[in-house]
């Protein structure tokens, strides 16, 4: 099946020792505070953290394996790219100690391709790894430790009207539908002789040529709305305040997660403030070079 | 003592929707009383859904348009109720489950309509445990909805409606998606609760079907009007038997008077050539499994011939559209192999295979997306590779044998469904596929014109041979020459319909439940050698 849930309940998950809203504030936390840094130490912690959470989910490493080749292949690629090119970090540092530099032995049009591999290129390079590592870690982990049937009631309960926490329900519950209906769309253009993996022209050629597929399942899913909508007015949504079946109930360890998580940004915004944990080059290796 | 005023009284009910034109109901007056299940049974468009959306309030709060006219609950005018009133006295179960299931679990699905409501979780919990006990089905309080069967899905559906303790019932053709088991399962439910003295109203085409749980009354609607309201028995007497597919015995009855129907011509396409042995399609000990530890097909092993007319039977979830995806290069066996047109299926692309074998998918709006139906018949021709005039001339043929030739410029979404199931065939006959390969080509279509399609598709020159899956059984009895049973992933019965389908034991465990059609079809065997249409068997 094309879509297919990935949660599942786990046996000593950390994550899910939690209540969902607990965690969903405490990511808020962490993902806000690892942004604050760019000084690799700093980031260090957050890294633990998100390793701490990975290897304390439960979650199996052939579950996650194409999603990490995939997240951690992207990150890579970038930071790979910030390497070669030494766009990005310019910003946060002002002068480059070259370690060595690499020039082409040929030209393209005068043009002589210099590669400069300095000690601040390297360790932004490094930086930009462990942070974005540290969000894509987990942000991966929630589908995989967090019940879809409850994020409804979590986002209630993190303060959202009805309306828009109920719509979160409803996206989990006709995700895997629409991923059905892509897939039979998918067949009966296959069957037609269409290749996907065979398009190719310019960008907007290319998105002309998705059609097929993207015309009949947007038009499945419109049709498929009406009757969503006319389900949900038939059994009275919407006409006043709802009753949530569903009972969360913060535990003292929730509140601890919390606090924690709360703590961790307002130090990290406070450190921020005062100048700290902006990017950073041991003083040793500057000396070198 | 007073009595109670009727739960439902219709009086000179007309609405007309704000963008079209025409009304779509006129002057429609009825009662509906506790206890009883009123079929209304009609053709496509006569205005059937639209009465049920006036009864249940959706006409006009989401519907706009000019209504005229009284929709009486216990007396009183609802015109004038909010939905959420509407709601606790006149419940209603839409067509397609998987669209009107909103709760990603069982509990939370039924628990739906009371939560909106505001009621205490304990009370919420009590009336959701008790429409799951009523129908049967508490085993499933805890699944996961997207994880049950059409049938279980129309079964919770009713659940949640029935948790809402309504009066009355609406249901807008709850059968459609269900194989017959699953069908008369939920029909046994809905006898219950007019048992129990609720007051149900059923939209459905299979008028049969619905017989068999002895509704006190059927209404027949015909370009917006009642054209009959009574008792079954009178029924028959007044609809064309073409029209609404009545019971065997009773068409049997009424077509002796007519003259004999035209024997149609099958597959035209197919002279009588010595080729007929070679096979255009071959299933060498076929096995496959989307994971590795779970098999879905074991063992198959068959050949398609020219000529052959083959419907493929089997419950849900046997294997039948696994199967059929192996012929058409979707799947690639695990073991064993394929061959369509002597070529191994691991060996072709999809492109490749699809100048053998068209697929036509259940929904024609899975697949149609052009802005104009020459472009949408093109499509195929074109990814395999055909030249500019061999295309136009391959566009032009297959829109003359649908009939759709005047249409060729018009988008195909536009189209009525029925004709958009045209342009969907009329895509495979543009690629030349010498085979037509259908999902369920029935579904969605009311008995005059899924009768009109299927005649019209035997009859087209093209095609050399046919696969098609169905539920039902009289499909297969009519239409095809030859029957395969899937079960489990393993082909269970390969022949003739009257050698396949005469075994009712195996057809009861497969979920098909025996209908009048094959009763009288077995009875006249002796006569006929071989299974035809009721109006057909009138004249031998």
């Amino acid at each position: 099946m094309l879509v297919a849930w990935r949660y599942r309940k786990r046996e000593n998950s950390f994550i899910q020792s939690f209540d969902p809203r607990a965690w969903v504030i405490f990511f808020g936390c962490f993902l806000f505070s690892t942004l604050t840094f760019w000084d690799v130490r700093f980031l260090l912690f957050f890294f633990g953290i998100a390793l701490f959470s990975l290897f304390t989910s439960g979650v199996k490493w052939h579950e996650v394996r194409f999603a990490f080749l995939f997240i951690l292949g992207v990150v890579f690629f970038f930071a790979i790219l910030t390497f070669l090119t030494g766009r990005g970090g310019s910003e946060v540092y002002k002068e480059e100690h070259l370690i060595r530099e690499f020039r082409a032995s040929f030209s393209i049009l005068g043009w002589t391709p210099v590669l400069k591999v300095t000690v601040e290129r390297a360790f932004y390079a490094v930086s930009q790894l462990v942070r974005v590592s540290s969000m894509a870690v987990m942000t991966i982990l929630i589908p995989y430790s967090l019940n879809p049937a409850l994020y409804g009631i979590t986002f209630k309960g993190l303060g959202l009207p009805d309306k828009f926490a109920y719509a979160m329900d409803l996206t989990m519950r006709f995700v895997p539908t629409f991923g059905r209906d892509f897939q039979l769309t998918m067949d009966a253009q296959r069957a037609r002789g269409y290749e996907l993996e065979k398009i190719s022209g310019g960008l907007v050629a290319q998105v002309r040529k998705l059609g097929p597929i993207v015309v009949p399942v947007t038009i499945h899913a419109i049709i498929s709305s009406e009757d969503i909508i006319d389900a949900m007015d038939l059994r009275a949504f919407g006409v006043g305040p709802r009753t949530w079946l569903d009972v969360l109930t913060y535990q003292f360890r929730d509140r601890v997660l919390i606090a924690f998580g709360v703590f961790v940004l307002v130090v990290s915004i406070t450190l921020g403030v005062l100048g700290y944990g902006k990017f950073w080059v041991p003083e040793a290796l500057l000396n070198l070079y | 003592m007073n009595s109670l005023p009727p739960p439902l009284v219709v009086d000179n009910l007309s609405f007309r929707y704000r963008d079209r034109q025409g009304a779509a109901i006129h002057n429609l007056s009825f009662t509906a009383n506790a206890g009883e299940v009123l079929l209304i049974a009609g053709a496509s468009g006569c205005g059937k859904t639209t009465l049920i959306r006036c009864i249940n309030g959706l006409v006009p709060r989401s519907y706009k348009g000019e209504m005229t006219g009284k929709v009486l609950v216990f007396g009183e005018e609802v015109a004038d109720w909010k939905l959420s009133q509407i709601s606790q006295k006149i419940g209603t179960v839409l067509q397609d489950p998987e669209r009107q299931i909103l709760g990603t679990k069982v509990v939370n699905e039924v628990a739906f309509g009371l939560e909106n409501l505001g009621m205490t979780r304990e009370e919420i919990y009590s009336r959701v445990d008790e429409a799951l006990n009523f129908l049967k089905i508490s085993h499933l309080r805890n699944r996961e909805t997207f994880s049950l069967s059409g049938g279980e899905k129309q079964k919770v559906a009713l659940a949640g409606i029935l948790a809402m303790r309504p009066s009355i019932v609406l249901l807008d053709e709850p059968l459609a998606s269900l194989d017959p088991a699953s069908a008369q399962d939920t029909l046994d439910a809905v006898r219950l609760l007019a048992d129990q003295g609720l007051s149900i109203l059923m939209v459905e085409h299979r008028v049969e079907d619905v017989l068999r749980i002895k509704p006190e009354r059927v209404m027949f609607m015909s370009e917006g009007e009642i054209r009959y309201l009574g008792t079954v028995s009178g029924l028959s007497k007044v609809v064309n038997y073409r029209e609404v597919k009545l019971p065997a015995e009773d068409i049997f009855e009424r077509a002796r008077a007519d003259p004999a129907p035209v024997e149609i011509k099958v597959l035209p396409g197919v002279a009588n050539s010595q080729d007929r042995q070679e096979a255009l399609v071959r299933f060498e000990n076929v096995a496959f499994g989307y994971e590795s530890d779970l098999e879905i097909l074991h063992g198959i092993n068959l050949e398609i011939h020219r000529g052959d007319v083959v419907a493929v039977l089997g419950p849900n979830g046997a294997g039948k559209t696994t199967f059929v995806k192996h012929a058409i290069g979707l799947l690639r066996p695990k073991t064993g192999r394929v061959f369509v047109g002597g070529r191994d299926t691991h060996d072709s692309s999809v492109a490749e295979i699809a100048g053998m074998l068209g697929y036509v998918f259940q929904s024609p709006s899975h697949m149609l997306f052009a802005p104009t139906v020459r472009e949408e018949l093109a499509f195929g021709p074109a990814n395999m590779k055909h030249s500019k005039q061999q295309i136009e001339q391959e566009v032009k043929e297959a829109l003359k044998i649908v009939n759709l030739s005047e249409k060729e410029n018009d988008p195909p979404l536009a189209l009525s469904f029925g004709q958009q199931k045209r342009v969907s065939i009329a895509a495979i006959l543009a690629m030349r596929s010498r085979i037509l390969v259908m999902d369920e080509p029935t579904a969605g279509q009311d008995y005059q014109n899924y009768m009109n399609f299927m005649d019209s598709i035997l009859q087209m020159p093209g095609f050399e041979a046919i696969i098609f899956i169905t539920h039902d059984v009289d499909l297969a009895a009519i239409y095809a020459n030859r029957v395969l049973m899937i079960s489990d992933g393993r082909l269970i019965a390969d022949g003739k319909p009257q050698d396949v389908l005469r075994d009712f034991d195996r057809l009861k465990a497969n979920r098909i439940i025996p209908t009048s059609l094959l009763a009288l079809n077995l009875k006249r065997l002796p006569e006929t050698g071989r299974f035809m249409r009721a109006e057909a068997l009138a004249h031998v």
